[in-house]
């Protein structure tokens, strides 16, 4: 397999888009190929994720794209993975690249749905679960990962406190992110009187339902070896799957996608979580952080949800996790989440974090899940050694 | 497992009956498939449930999907079933998380409108 990179990462802002999904998609495609210092034309194929893109009438967003920067005549396909869509985008694009068959591959993600009102914008985001035996039977995807936190505190006598901690730590770097959805800290206190939405969480517990596009440009070292940007060499890219359904699973207080993704991942990268210097994990919920840090063997099961609390997580932390702001606070356009935590591992490496950079970049993780786990992405980047 | 999700559906909302299968390793599951995720044998045999059951998770929702945009706030209940395995269902008129705890018996109360709907059950809370 050949050493690859990322070379070059562009997001937009998080928020409400002006512009189409297909539009956002395609500028931030063009600036991630302009960060790479690459030609369009040495595009080998695209990887497009856009779940809700019927929401906006839009299906096959590939060939726009490349049509949009100049490259018809490249290959492209559509990779859904629910909100793992664009990691898995990049994993596929590692494969193309480390494998040999392309020397540059685009990823985005892209999507938009500011213009559906909650209701219906909760219905799109419960089309990552079971249908029929999930979603027909009354849950929300607040309501699956409250499932997850209440099995948790029962077990592990999780405190809304220490979710909260992980909500205001969030925030709190958010507020240091130009692109992020929200860019406000919160308190303690503001976080218990928000409105409970599933018990036990509340609404300072959930991401936000964002727009947004984010992309990649994944190269092979031996085509590009000197990029314009400081490249993150992919030392681990790895996919993994479980049972579908939250309820079949024998244990409800984590995510086996996570674990068993995580576990291959450092063995691939031959790591291990003492070595990583921060992470970008999965937060669409606090409860998905705290499980994400226990599954991936960053803190003993049911230790976690101290973290936050004791500061160790935060951006001056043993172990910043989330720089970005996460999901929770940077937002979470469901296709363009996976791309997002890697341009902003980018940015860490290359020392454009401004008041959020990480103290250590040497080596970072990325962790991006679908829906409530049935999928799931790990990457692993270190610098070159050279 | 020859049947449809369709079937399942039927089951509960018209048949008013739970629908669910074992397979050898003793893998329990009412969630339509074809092999057992578990074991990966494709002779499941379906199995009657008796209706009754204890949470074993909850969560009290007060922002519904569309489709249950009536009946807010409402419990989704993940079940634990004496036969073994889990089932998802709901419970209508529940509006806060005090109001129910983990171990609690509860049973199917069919034929109210869609999907799985429990009550409370009669037997003792199990709050261990």
């Amino acid at each position: 397999m050949r050493e690859t990179w990322v070379i070059g990462a562009a997001t937009s802002r998080f928020g409400k888009l002006t512009e189409t999904g297909r539009e956002a998609a395609s500028r931030v495609a063009l600036q991630a190929v302009d960060s790479a210092g690459i030609d369009p034309k040495r595009i080998g194929y695209t990887f497009v994720s856009n779940c809700f893109g019927v929401a906006e009438h839009q299906a096959h967003l590939g060939p726009l794209v490349n049509t949009a920067l100049g490259i018809p005549e490249v290959p492209s396909a559509t990779i859904e993975s629910a909100c793992s869509s664009s990691s898995a985008g990049l994993h596929e694009a590692y494969l193309h690249v480390a494998s040999g068959l392309d020397d540059a591959v685009l990823v985005v993600g892209a999507e938009r749905l500011s213009h559906l009102d909650t209701l219906r914008a909760t219905s799109y985001f419960a089309m990552g679960a079971d249908y029929p035996f999930e979603t027909r039977n009354g849950a929300t995807f607040p309501g699956l990962y409250a499932t997850l936190a209440n099995a948790h505190q029962k077990r592990f006598g999780t405190r809304s406190e220490e979710l909260g901690a992980v909500a205001v730590k969030n925030h709190a770097n958010g507020a240091r992110n130009p692109n992020a959805h929200f860019q406000k800290e919160i308190s303690l206190s503001t976080y218990l009187a928000s409105p409970v939405i599933a018990s036990p969480l509340r609404l300072y517990d959930c991401c936000p339902f964002s727009d947004g596009a984010s992309a990649l440009v994944v190269a092979a070292r031996e085509a590009f070896p000197r990029p314009p940007s400081e490249p993150l060499v992919v030392r681990a890219s790895v996919r993994s799957g479980s049972i579908a359904d939250l309820h079949d699973r024998p244990d409800m207080t984590g995510l086996p996608a996570s674990r068993v993704a995580g576990e291959k991942a450092f063995r691939m990268a031959k790591l291990l979580p003492n070595d990583i210097d921060f992470a970008e994990v999965h937060d669409c919920f606090t409860i998905a952080e705290v499980m994400a840090l226990e599954d991936l063997g960053f803190f003993p099961k049911g230790e976690a949800a101290r973290a936050a609390v004791e500061g160790t997580t935060a951006i001056d932390g043993r172990f910043p996790v989330n720089p970005s702001g996460g999901l929770k606070a940077k937002g979470h356009p469901v296709s363009a989440t996976g791309a997002a935590q890697v341009v902003e591992v980018f940015e860490q490496f290359n020392q454009r974090a401004g008041r959020r950079a990480v103290p250590r970049t040497r080596t970072a993780l990325t962790h991006n899940v679908g829906a409530t786990g049935g999928s799931c992405s790990v990457h692993i980047f270190s610098r070159r050694d050279d | 497992m020859g049947h449809s999700i369709r079937e399942f559906e039927e089951g509960y909302e018209v048949g008013r009956r739970l629908l669910a299968f074992r397979s050898e390793c003793g893998f329990v599951t009412a969630t339509w498939g074809l092999v057992c995720p578990r074991c990966g044998v494709r002779d499941l045999a379906e199995l009657p449930l008796s209706g009754e059951g204890r949470i074993a998770a909850f969560t009290v929702q007060t922002v519904p999907s569309e489709e249950f945009v009536n009946d807010a706030p409402y419990a989704y209940v993940t079940v634990d079933l004496p036969e073994g395995g889990r089932i998802t269902g709901w419970m209508a008129g529940v509006r806060t998380e005090e109001e129910l705890s983990i171990g609690d018996s509860v049973h199917f109360a069919p034929g109210y409108r869609r999907g799985v709907q429990f009550e409370r059950g009669s037997g003792a809370s199990r709050r261990d």
